[in-house]
């Protein structure tokens, strides 16, 4: 009888004790790769692991290769994170899958920019709480510039006007070097589509790919390889422009915030300013996607608190500080926007405040495909490898583009 | 009454074999029958891997057979494995034939040979990409043939004129000489080695300076004879060298059962090398030719990796091919999968690839092979 009563004692301090740990793992995925699963550990083991440890949290990150098949798999079976990264541009099927958790009433939203919360916002609800952002800026490396006697570009360039600098460099550099790396991508091209005032979707949601707009920007870029003063990254065997600018070959780099982090680690020795990227000469404005990652939390999962605290540690001001420090981004909180990091005077800090000055300057679009998804630009960037590759003219390409794109159902 | 000793020891065999047939059973179970169970009942559903399946009867069929992208996938997809099977099974008896010869170094160009079937498909998949890019190495020896043109049409010349003056010396002399006696071809060669020297220091012919070739393959739009897209054909000839490998194993596993008293036979009839191939070769390796057919009908058919891996490339319908298709419907990027699209393509390609083989069986080997 003495010994059961000890046994049931000793039972209820466990089961006590137990119960005040209450120990849960909150997993999270994100993708795979070079750069990301390397800045999140040390972002979750730096910042986020202590700020939950009191609350008995434990956190894994779980990369995935092949991000987003991968992520619509795991959520089909159950399997997926408490949390993931849910990229701006394909939000909208992720959400259709009703199992990401609306956050209205459990995060506050305000402490953070507003055209990021809108990014992850369907009816009314936020899905997402955008960790970063990013913009394209107009990243240059100066050797080639000394080297071909051309002035830098400057913030004050027109789409024109580079266009010339660079041809310039190639005439002086010659064979091996190139203006820029150019792939087939209305990731990058839109840009100047944007400057010159075209409009993605008109009132009726419509796409008008034969717009002069439209068709003067893209001619721009697809002249620019045609004329061969740039290239595509494939035809130098690099995999991305960035890659074609850490190897010394191309005078210019269309890219974001991604690029810094990427020569910091790849190419340290590399003389580069960053400018804003040209104005069209017509408008006398910029045009800039801002691209954006966010943090969700599956509808689905069992530690529901648990996972909002760490979401929460995810994109708290000291994380996102180590972030903008990394160089891969720029916070999504609107007290970050006055750091101290921007009036740095190293390379990496000074494109950093480039970036940060590219979502507010000019006509600046979330990258994103409204409710088409990224199957949206398949017919764009056809048009753009077809007219790049000399397989078919710009007039032609784009006929076929926005036929295309008029049979896109959904 | 019980049961006999004999009958006994019969149902402990069966038990036995069951036993030992469980894991197999089980996997085949579980990974195909109920898979392809699950995925025919998808294919009459909305399925998008999310909501609770409605039966729409064929509503997916229909949707997938007014679909443009789908008939491409198809006519891509029959070129493919038409093309493919037919150079990889003569490809591989050829192979194997040679193989199958008693010549020094044998393990060494087995071995060679069989290299690219172990390589993964995606190391390989990428050398070809960097082969055929447009600053590759085959642009740059299209350039060389274009720019030494001139020279290697002198040096042919040369070789054939030099030949022919020999062996018509010979047989003028009553000697025997085959045309391409390895001897005077030797000679021949060095002949014509010296010949474009000669004129080349003369300057009597010289390296044309050309523009360089500029083709980007992978992006490229033309059809070779009005049918095949050009990238298809890389995948293609990729797709070639590394199964060939696979396929000659089987035809040199073959080849060492046909007796080769036939061979010594045949010789002493006055057979030539290319008759006894014909009619010996070719027929007493039936049914391993049978088995080759089949399962490079069945590989080709359902071809999936290497598109992936070219994938953004080329031009997706270019290169598309059904069992692509089936993907980029389970995962079109930014929207719900169409699990129930692709399901029912998952069914055609099925049915498409039973069909097919059936055809082959009845059609292309005679009844000799199913004994």
């Amino acid at each position: 009888m003495k010994r059961t009563a000890l046994l049931g004692a000793t039972l209820v301090l466990l089961t006590g004790s137990a119960l005040a740990q209450k120990n849960v793992t909150i997993k999270i995925n994100g993708p795979g790769g070079d750069v990301d699963p390397v800045i999140v550990n040390d972002l979750i083991n730096r910042f986020v692991k202590p700020a939950v440890a009191k609350d008995g949290i434990n956190v894994v990150y779980e990369p995935f290769q092949d991000y987003n098949p991968q992520l619509t798999i795991a959520l089909s079976s159950g399997n997926a994170g408490d949390l993931f990264y849910l990229q701006g541009e394909q939000a909208q099927g992720f959400i259709a899958t009703g199992r990401i958790l609306p956050l209205n009433g459990l995060v506050d939203t305000k402490p953070f920019v507003d055209n990021l919360v809108r990014a992850f916002t369907v009816s009314g609800k936020v899905y997402g709480i955008a960790k970063d952002f990013n913009t394209l800026t107009l990243t240059y490396n100066k050797d080639i510039f000394d080297e071909a006697k051309v002035p830098y570009p400057t913030n004050n360039e027109t789409w024109d006007s580079l266009a010339d600098k660079l041809r310039r460099v190639k005439k002086a550099l010659g064979d091996g070097y190139y203006g820029a790396c150019l792939s087939a991508d209305f990731a990058r091209m839109g840009a100047i589509a944007y400057a010159n005032g075209w409009k993605q979707f008109d009132a009726n949601g419509k796409t008008n790919l034969l717009d002069p707009k439209f068709v003067s920007a893209f001619k721009w870029y697809t002249d620019l390889v045609r004329e061969k003063v740039a290239v595509q990254p494939s035809d130098i065997s690099a995999g991305w422009p960035g890659e074609c600018f850490k190897n010394g070959k191309t005078a210019i780099a269309l890219e974001g915030g991604w690029l810094n982090s990427y020569l910091k680690d790849q190419a340290p020795n590399l003389q580069y300013g960053t400018a804003l990227l040209p104005k069209s000469k017509a408008t006398g404005k910029r045009g800039n996607f801002l691209y954006t990652v966010a943090w969700a939390v599956n509808a689905r999962t069992k530690n529901k608190d648990a996972a909002l605290k760490v979401l929460k540690a995810l994109t708290s001001p000291q994380a996102q500080q180590y972030v903008l420090e990394s160089g891969l981004a720029i916070p999504s909180r609107k007290a970050l926007t006055n750091n101290t990091y921007f009036k740095r005077n190293d390379q990496a800090a000074r494109a950093a405040k480039v970036v940060f000055d590219g979502a507010s300057n000019g006509t600046v679009n979330l990258y994103g495909f409204g409710k088409y998804g990224p199957d949206w630009a398949q017919p764009i960037n056809a048009a753009l490898s077809a007219v790049m590759s000399g397989q078919s003219s710009a007039e032609a390409a784009l006929k076929k583009a926005q036929a295309d794109l008029n049979a896109l159902k959904r | 009454m019980r049961a006999s000793p004999k009958r006994r020891s019969d149902l402990q065999q069966t038990a036995t074999a069951l036993m030992f047939l469980a894991p197999l059973l089980l996997s085949l179970g579980l990974f195909f029958v109920y898979a392809f169970l699950r995925a025919l009942y998808y294919s009459f559903t909305d399925y998008d891997l999310f909501n609770t399946p409605q039966w729409v009867g064929l509503r997916s069929y229909l949707a997938i057979l007014a679909d443009d992208r789908f008939r491409i996938a198809l006519t891509n997809t029959l070129l493919f494995s038409a093309v493919v099977t037919t150079a990889q099974t003569i490809g591989a008896l050829l192979l194997a034939v040679v193989l199958n010869q008693k010549v020094r170094g044998l393990g060494f160009f087995r071995s060679a040979f069989y290299m690219p079937s172990i390589t993964s498909s995606v190391v390989i998949t990428l050398i070809f990409i960097w082969l055929f890019q447009r600053r590759g190495v085959v642009n740059y020896l299209a350039t060389q043939i274009g720019a030494y043109g001139p020279v290697i049409a002198a040096f042919i010349a040369l070789v054939v004129v030099f030949q022919a003056a020999q062996v018509l010396w010979e047989r003028s002399r009553g000697r025997p000489a085959r045309a391409l006696d390895p001897a005077l071809l030797w000679i021949s060669v060095a002949l014509g080695a010296v010949g474009v020297w000669l004129a080349l220091a003369f300057g009597w012919i010289g390296i044309r300076s050309v523009e360089p070739v500029d083709i980007s393959w992978f992006a490229s739009r033309e059809r070779l004879f009005g049918l095949i897209p050009i990238p298809l054909l890389f995948i293609m000839i990729q797709n070639t060298f590394t199964t060939i490998p696979t396929m000659m194993l089987f035809f040199l596993a073959g080849l060492q059962n046909v007796p080769s008293a036939l061979y010594e036979a045949a010789e002493l009839d006055g057979a030539s090398k290319f008759q006894q191939l014909r009619y010996i070769t070719v027929p007493m390796l039936r049914p391993v030719t049978f088995y080759v057919v089949t399962v490079s009908l069945i590989g080709t058919l359902q071809m999936f990796d290497q598109v992936r891996i070219i994938g953004s490339a080329a031009p997706l319908e270019s290169i598309i091919t059904l069992a692509y298709y089936v993907y980029n419907n389970v995962f079109p990027s930014g929207s719900l999968p169409r699990a129930g699209m692709a399901s029912a393509a998952a069914v055609i390609l099925a049915l498409l690839t039973l069909v097919i083989v059936a055809l082959q069986r009845r059609f292309l080997i005679s009844d000799e092979a199913h004994s």
